[in-house]
């Protein structure tokens, strides 16, 4: 090797708010001035505080190895360490049957009187024991639905298994019911709180647009109630909400915020529609992305003000892609990993004993698109998370071999989605030139960056109590 | 529009993820002229921006994927190392298996 006054380390690059933002593979950022990658390459920087930093950020280094390659091999380690675990989120889909007719329905549910779409005891026994077959030493057990809360007994059994299975296994069990709350009844909280089942439930914001999203009259009425009395039976922090923003939802960013703020909450997570269910028969997803990029600035905004005043209150997505650039550690969402969430991190068990490898991808099942089932109930866990399907996906589920992730300095942030990929472009690899998720994840990240460079003192104590 | 682009300047690889990433707003169709040149057209599919813009934003483009493409060669055997150090067992990797 030729004389070299320094090596380079493996980084990218990309410039936002007329700056250079460097992120090496252990998704840690340098702000920089524009021209400073063309110096490093060149071998022109100068040896000042950059240089330096650029060196104990793992950059460059002054010797053909790092000296401190074990450092930084642990911290590589450790923000993938979403994959020693293995699976650990277990979604069982009880029911199809929902007492909602939302407009934007992603989970294909069917009238509350639907018959032949609920889980049966046999399905739900075989599902728990390949729960139990995932190495993880800590699982959730997620009920979805339709509206799981229509089949409390079929919860209750679920969870009196799993819990006399694990006298022996001896995992962290969580529970959690992802529900409407539109009719919790005494029984189903009588559940949760025995068994400390955390409630999930789903707020789209101001009574007029969350009944308009709803398709009912007295939806947020219900729903504020569900809430009201879900908190008091298992408590107020094992209650939180999750939005959607339809393309009406689009036109309310502030008011949004503000009835999450008035119920209590202390966090909301600002979520796109996916193309989905219902939701695919929205006819302009290439306006739909931007205006909801616009969106997701306002409302953040807002939430920004909101802290300034003394108010706590979270945006989860930012907060998320916060903490993988600012701590050392990893994220349990899946949604933004690589390897993908997708059987790493998450299977789902549906109603008819089928396996899938993603929530998304059970709902295309729905329009018997059956492209990500991996197998069903029957089969042995090995055979499901090792198979044909499995590898098939695998080939494509790391954003750092697939083509437009790879050379991104945001892949650190962000996540590959081969079901989205799938279900928006018609195959698995994707293109990111033309993706509406590489547009949407890259402006909110970007937007989150030029925060930071723009107005530093501002939002940094914001950010950091976010993530710590 | 029309570009004419030095492939002693910017190789295939340099050129291609260019392409790659113009693809989503233009129709693209690439000649290759003589050993040192291609020519580059591009056919808006979307909203036209004036031909200077587009023309910047290539060139920055390619000088860009030009800076990682180096980044990329020089960093290939460290990853290498990093990445077994990281997840391999057993896996023992010093300065030696780095190549010039």
């Amino acid at each position: 090797m030729t004389e070299k006054e320094y090596y380079l380390l493996p980084f990218d690059f990309t410039k936002i708010s007329g700056k250079e933002v460097l992120v090496n593979e252990l998704g840690d950022m340098i702000i920089s001035p524009k021209g400073t990658v063309q110096k490093i390459v060149d071998r022109t920087l100068p040896k000042d505080d950059l240089y330096k930093s650029l060196v104990a950020n793992f950059f460059i280094s002054e010797q053909i190895l790092p000296p401190l390659i074990e450092v930084y091999a642990e911290r590589l380690r450790e923000k993938k360490r979403f994959l020693e675990s293995w699976t650990g989120l277990h979604i069982f889909v009880l029911t199809l049957r929902c007492n909602q007719n939302c407009v934007y329905c992603q989970a294909s549910s069917q009238n509350e009187e639907s018959k032949g779409c609920s889980m049966s005891r046999e399905i739900m026994a075989k599902s728990i024991e390949l729960m139990f077959s995932s190495p993880s030493d800590a699982i959730t057990m997620e009920f979805q639905g339709g509206e799981p809360s229509l089949v409390p007994d079929l919860i209750e059994y679920g969870i009196q298994l799993a819990e006399e299975k694990n006298k022996e296994a001896g995992k962290e069990i969580h529970y959690v019911l992802c529900t409407n709350s539109i009719n919790l009844t005494d029984r189903m909280l009588d559940i949760c709180k025995k068994y400390g089942v955390v409630i999930s439930t789903s707020l789209d914001g101001p009574e007029f647009l969350h009944n308009s999203n709803r398709g009912k009259k007295d939806s947020y009425e219900k729903v504020v109630a569900g809430i009201a009395k879900g908190r008091e039976a298992v408590g107020k922090d094992k209650v939180s909400a999750l939005m959607t923003t339809s393309v009406e939802g689009l036109n309310y960013p502030t008011e949004i915020v503000d009835e999450y703020v008035r119920l209590g909450f202390h966090a909301m997570f600002l979520r796109a529609l996916n193309p989905y269910g219902l939701a695919t028969h929205n006819d302009n997803w290439d306006e739909y992305t931007d205006r909801f990029i616009d969106f997701y600035k306002k409302a953040f905004e807002h939430i920004l003000e909101l802290n300034r005043q003394g108010t706590y209150f979270v945006e989860e997505f930012a907060a998320i892609v916060l903490r993988k650039m600012l701590t050392p550690y990893c994220t349990g969402f899946v949604d933004l990993q690589s390897p993908a969430g997708v059987i790493n991190s998450v299977l789902i068990y549906n109603y008819d004993g089928g396996v899938y490898c993603s929530d998304e991808s059970r709902m295309l099942a729905e329009f018997n698109d059956y492209t990500f089932r991996l197998g069903s109930v029957n089969d042995r866990y090995e055979d499901l998370v090792f198979g044909k399907r499995a590898k098939e996906i695998a080939n494509v589920w790391a954003n750092e071999a697939l083509a437009g992730c790879s050379d991104c300095a945001l892949k650190q942030y962000c996540g590959a989605d081969p079901v989205r990929n799938y279900s928006t472009q018609g195959d698995m690899y994707g293109n990111r030139a033309t993706s509406l998720l590489c547009r949407k994840n890259k402006a909110i990240i970007e937007y989150l960056i030029s925060l930071i460079i723009e107005r530093y003192d501002e939002v940094m104590p914001i950010f950091r109590s976010w993530v710590s | 529009m029309t570009l004419i682009i030095d492939k002693s300047v910017y190789n295939d690889s340099v050129i291609s993820k260019v392409v790659y990433w113009m693809s989503g707003d233009y129709k693209i169709v690439r000649t290759s002229l003589d050993e040192f040149s291609e020519q580059i057209e591009l056919i808006a599919t979307k909203a036209e921006s004036s031909e200077s813009l587009v023309e910047e934003k290539f060139f920055q483009l390619l000088n860009d994927f030009k800076l990682r493409q180096i980044v990329a060669d020089e960093t290939r055997d460290i990853k290498t190392i990093l990445y077994a150090k990281a997840f391999a067992e057993d896996e023992e990797l010093s300065e030696e298996d780095i190549h010039d």
